[in-house]
């Protein structure tokens, strides 16, 4: 199962790290950061998890 | 932002912070704590050493290290043979990124200076970024749920996203915003005395006189005296 691995639980730390301390070296206003960090946050979620999915799906079906 | 792209006063030009850069360099945010800009400070600083210490610990604090090279084989780059710490790193390429985080990697540089095959830990910092015996690599990287490979890659991705915090203390965020502007108490119908109202809407009777307007003019009569031609 998916989820059940380990692994994948790190990645939280990952994106939100990453998303704040890029968003706060292209802004110093904090509504900004916030913003763009948001942003960033979620294309990086949705692109892990468009590369996790595609991995499932190729080791399970293939 | 796009109606009025002029009334914005010019920003000043950049001026670049060496030593702000410096201070982020050896401790992530530590320059733009110097420049007065602690927030952001403080968000890199944790940030960073958050993740750079949390991809340590899951490579079991053995995933940050300079090799010695001296028995390995040689490496030529463009036909020059590498010696040193270039053939170290060659073998370590991850140190490269790993470096940028700052002091935090210092031990690393300091364990290759001093190390000794002979000896089991180094001195002062034990096996802290010493590097890891062959067959405690191997076990690692065979035992391990991939945790130990992505660690580094924790601690990499630290190092480089300090160099963009180094930048940032030295010249400033990529986008320099105007600052915010607050809303004035009272409703913002003139700007320097120039009425903003629709064409037309200052002619209608129950419009106010707006502030800064020409005072009415005075009533051609007055209210008490008798209309002309009255009785």
């Amino acid at each position: 199962m998916l989820l059940a691995m380990s692994i994948y639980w790190d990645l939280p730390v990952l994106l939100v790290v990453v998303s704040f301390v890029y968003a706060a070296t292209r802004h110093d206003r904090w509504d900004k950061i916030v913003h763009e960090a948001i942003g960033w946050g979620l294309r990086i979620a949705v692109f892990l998890s468009g590369i996790g999915l595609g991995l499932y799906l190729l080791s399970t079906y293939l | 932002m796009a109606s009025t792209p002029s009334s914005d006063p010019p920003l000043p030009p950049v001026k670049l912070d060496p030593l702000a850069a410096l201070l982020s360099y050896l401790i992530p945010g530590l320059g733009q704590v110097y420049q007065g800009r602690v927030g952001k400070g403080l968000l890199f600083f944790t940030g960073l050493y958050l993740l750079f210490f949390y991809g340590m610990w899951m490579g079991q604090w053995k995933n940050v290290w300079m090799p010695d090279a001296t028995d390995l084989p040689d490496v030529a780059i463009a036909g020059q043979n590498l010696g040193g710490a270039a053939k170290s790193l060659a073998y370590r390429w991850q140190f490269l990124g790993q470096f940028w985080i700052g002091v935090a990697a210092w031990p690393a540089v300091y364990q290759y200076a001093v190390f000794d095959k002979t000896q089991d830990a180094g001195p002062i910092f034990g096996k802290f970024q010493r590097m890891p015996e062959e067959k405690e690599l191997n076990e690692l990287q065979r035992n391990g749920n991939k945790r130990w490979d992505l660690g580094w890659v924790y601690t990499v991705i630290a190092g480089v996203l300090n160099l963009l915090v180094i930048y940032d203390a030295l010249a400033g965020p990529m986008f320099r915003d105007p600052p915010a502007v607050h809303p004035s108490p009272e409703p913002s119908h003139t700007i320097a005395g120039e009425n903003l109202l629709p064409l037309g809407a200052a002619d209608s009777p129950e419009t106010p006189p707006m502030a800064g307007s020409p005072a009415p003019l005075p009533p051609l009569l007055p209210p008490s005296s008798p209309a002309p031609g009255g009785s």
